[in-house]
């Protein structure tokens, strides 16, 4: 079991044991959830002092001090370059950030332990200690009492980010994290590796981790990300999200991003855009289910089932006449209590709906708040003038306004 | 017409915020240069030498503003401190050379805040062994318990006390001809004396810990490139506002001072030059301005160092660890803050010497970290179209060389001294 601070730079023998040169570095070509075996070494030839990559198969003995070869160094068929796929340990992974998976946290990589895995010389562990730097700097000794102990993440526990390398290396785990996880490990990022993190991810997640970044982020990461990418990724998100995000960005940028959007979603973001951000206008977003009051309670219940995926949560339907004209909400709990043929219009009837529990485009937070403590309402229907229904305010939205950098 | 009118309006009150809202590293960076030591290294040169090294200022005036803006760029082009970027660029070896230089860097400086801390209470006649040990405990009870950034707010605000030295440049009405023709005509001695003098002066003007401090601040805003011009503008008159504020100092202490041969041995020499503005008051005007200068060193200086190499080495920091997770940062902040504490109780140790001596430390160990910066910021992989131009180039090499010329002058003259 060796450490690559300790192969870095040793001698490479042949079979006849002359120098050939010095190693440089290790290439792998890593797979997700896998220890990753050594394919190439990365050689400077002592004689023509240029670098060429030594096939792994060629290693007889691979030791601290030297690295031996099996054959002779002429009978070595040498490769000029490896595909831009493989991954450098020293000038990859080395001393660069780590996100690790199963600590949910971004870590520097101070030192990596290989050994054999079924036969092959393989990266196991990522050292994260403080003894790894002790050892890198050759002050080990030092340690006389003990007092740093080794610190190991499991290779395929961890996700590296630096330049090309997406979910290929290492963890597939990474999208099993919650969001908000994720979001905290891309605040602690870099701003190249962290717009690595969020490309890797697939759009919808990428869309949910990118709602729960702090605004500043935000607005840097869609910058860096470039409009075509962004608009991707905006598209899936929330649309109140992405006008809160498009208010804090310059007009001009905004226009550019907005002109990516696709139809319905970039008028609604528009229509949004106009309400100032601290009024139920500018919390409130589009993402509600509405129904008319002449179906029945079984059909609301089909049309839950069939559209659930569209929206983050359902909590309430939000009843609505030819005219959009708001005439009540119908709790989730209601609709399954009731005899599924019932009309939906009796439901509102009965008292799910009380004049003073909605919202006017202009009331301000305070406002809102008290409504919403007032009648307890998980979500707040938001009316226009003439008693349309404009949107919803949530409680989420409201504390994210509250506490933006949670 | 009208709608054109509201739309430059609207970029016009867009600009103006966004100007407003970044009016912070640059200016504070810089007057935060002007410190304990600051302040003294800029009383002592004026006092001992008269306007003699004042080209020497104007030159560091566009090197601070030069190196500072580099600081800026490198934090937002890549969004990450200078100790990662060293880290992830110069591997582990380098880096922590790079650290340990910084560490004694800033500990000299804090050496030199707690220093002025006692001698400002000196000069109200409190003794250094009390007012030391208050403000240590001062500064842990708000780095763990209190509000960092309130706190360095308020003693921000405080140093703007520096504008009562330009006020008194004026009530001198000092031989102004003289200065501004000094300014422009190289004067050097080759003696130890004046050399220590200029190496303290680029020392405490730009500093290794500056260069840190000035980039995780810009990362730490969530600024990103776009801001770039306005920043830069910022970062330029932050230097030149804190070089004006040294002129001031270096002139009064000059007309006040080294004109009737006084040289200055302890704080209360230095409060004298205010004298022509405040008369009897001028020592506790200096005493007042000294403590908070100072004190806004001993805060912001511990907790930057250990952020740094936290950020280095992969340690977890922030004040919102516990300490198990965070032992390396808090004991960074203890050891940064209790070393430099027990130099400065030393019984009969000479202050004004140790605010000097760690602005030459400071100036000495400068150009190993201008080299890294310098290497990064040309670094294409890095900086990709944001890497430096030729003047910035020149400037940083000419700073380099300058400090490091200085440097082996003075270690061969000292010889001759001693031999």
């Amino acid at each position: 079991m060796v450490y690559l601070s300790h192969v870095l730079g040793s001698k490479i023998l042949d079979s006849a044991d002359n120098v050939v040169g010095v190693l440089d570095d290790l290439v792998i070509s890593p797979k997700s959830g896998e220890y990753a075996p050594v394919k190439f070494l990365a050689v400077t030839l002592v004689k023509e002092k240029k670098e060429v990559f030594i096939p792994y198969d060629y290693v007889d003995d691979f030791s601290k001090e030297e690295v031996s070869l099996n054959t002779l160094f002429r009978k070595i068929e040498l490769v000029k370059a490896v595909s831009p796929k493989s991954v450098f340990l020293d000038r990859d992974v080395l001393d660069q950030q780590i996100v690790d998976v199963s600590g949910i946290r971004v870590v520097r990589v101070n030192d990596l332990r290989m050994g054999k895995v079924k036969g092959k010389m393989c990266v196991f562990g990522i050292d994260i200690s403080t003894r790894g730097i002790l050892r890198r700097l050759g002050l080990e000794w030092m340690d006389v009492f003990g007092w740093f102990k080794v610190n190991f993440i499991d290779w395929t526990k961890a996700h590296a980010i630096r330049g090309e390398l997406k979910l290929s290396m290492g963890s597939n785990e990474l999208d099993r994290l919650h969001p908000a996880d994720l979001a905290n490990i891309i605040e602690d990022l870099n701003i190249q590796h962290s717009s690595n993190l969020v490309q890797s991810l697939d759009v919808k997640d990428a869309a949910k981790v990118l709602e729960e970044v702090e605004p500043k982020l935000q607005k840097i990461l869609v910058k860096h990300l470039g409009p075509d990418k962004a608009s991707e990724i905006l598209s899936q998100m929330s649309i109140d999200e992405v006008v809160d995000l498009m208010k804090s960005l310059p007009r001009e940028d905004a226009r550019v991003f907005l002109s990516h959007l696709r139809g319905a979603k970039m008028k609604n973001v528009e229509k949004l855009l106009l309400y100032p951000d601290d009024t139920a206008g500018g919390l409130m977003t589009l993402d509600f289910m509405s129904v008319s009051p002449d179906v029945t309670v079984g059909e609301v219940i089909a049309e839950i089932k069939k559209q659930s995926s569209k929206f983050r949560f359902v909590l309430y339907v939000y009843v609505m006449d030819a005219e959009d004209k708001f005439k009540g909400v119908v709790s989730l709990r209601a609709l399954i209590v009731s005899n599924p043929s019932k009309k939906i219009s009796d439901l509102t009837d009965e008292g799910d709906f009380h004049k003073g529990s909605t919202l006017k485009v202009n009331d301000d937070i305070d406002e809102i708040m008290e409504v919403m403590t007032k009648y307890n309402l998980f979500t707040a229907a938001v009316l226009g003038e003439d008693g349309k229904l404009l949107g919803i305010v949530s409680i989420d939205d409201v504390m994210r306004h509250l506490v933006p950098n949670a | 017409m009208i709608a054109a009118i509201k739309d430059k309006w609207f970029k016009f009150k867009y600009k103006l915020i966004f100007f407003l809202g970044v009016l912070g590293p640059g200016i504070i960076s810089a007057n935060a240069d002007n410190d304990a030591g600051g302040i003294t290294t800029y009383s002592v040169v004026g006092a001992h030498f008269g306007t003699k090294m004042l080209w020497i200022l104007l030159l560091l005036t566009f090197a601070l503003a030069v190196t500072q803006e580099m600081g800026v760029r490198i934090g937002l082009v890549t969004r990450q401190g200078l100790g990662g970027i060293i880290r992830e660029t110069f591997g582990v070896k380098l880096t922590a050379l790079v650290m340990s230089l910084m560490l004694i860097a800033n500990m000299g400086t804090v050496t030199a805040e707690f220093a002025g801390v006692a001698a400002a209470f000196g000069i109200i006649g409190v003794g250094k062994y009390i007012a030391v040990s208050v403000a240590a405990a001062f500064v842990f009870l708000i780095l763990f318990k209190g509000s960092f950034k309130t706190t360095q707010k308020i003693f921000l605000i405080f140093s703007f006390f520096y504008i009562v030295y330009i006020i008194n440049g004026f009530v001198i009405g000092p031989d102004f001809g003289q200065a501004f023709k000094d300014m422009v005509t190289p004067t050097i001695e080759w003696n130890a004396v004046f050399l220590l003098m200029v190496i303290a002066l680029i020392g405490t003007t730009i500093t290794p810990w500056g260069q840190f401090f000035i980039q995780s601040y810009v990362v730490d805003k969530g600024m990103d490139i776009q801001h770039y011009k306005a920043e830069k503008v910022e970062v330029y008159a932050g230097a030149f506002i804190t070089n004006v504020v040294s002129f001031f100092i270096i002139i009064s202490t000059a007309a006040t001072l080294y004109k009737y041969g006084i040289r200055i041995t302890d704080a209360g020499d230095a409060a004298a030059a205010l004298e022509p503005l405040a008369g009897h008051l001028a020592q506790f005007l200096f005493a007042f301005g000294l403590f908070v200068a100072s004190m806004l060193g001993a805060f912001i200086l511990p907790t930057a160092t250990a952020y740094a190499i936290c950020e280095a080495f992969g340690w977890e920091d922030g004040f919102d660890t516990d300490w198990s997770r965070g032992k390396y940062f808090y004991s960074i902040i203890l050891i940064t803050i209790i070393l430099p504490c027990l130099v400065v109780l030393i019984p009969g140790i000479s202050l004004v010497n140790i605010m000097i001596l760690s602005q030459d430390i400071n100036g000495i160990l400068l150009p190993f970290v201008l080299l890294f910066v310098l290497k990064i910021i040309n670094d294409k992989s890095i900086m990709g179209e944001y890497t430096n131009g030729f003047w910035s180039n020149l400037v940083a090499w000419v700073t380099i060389i300058g400090i490091i010329v200085a440097t082996v002058v003075l270690v061969i003259s000292s010889f001759f001294v001693f031999s």
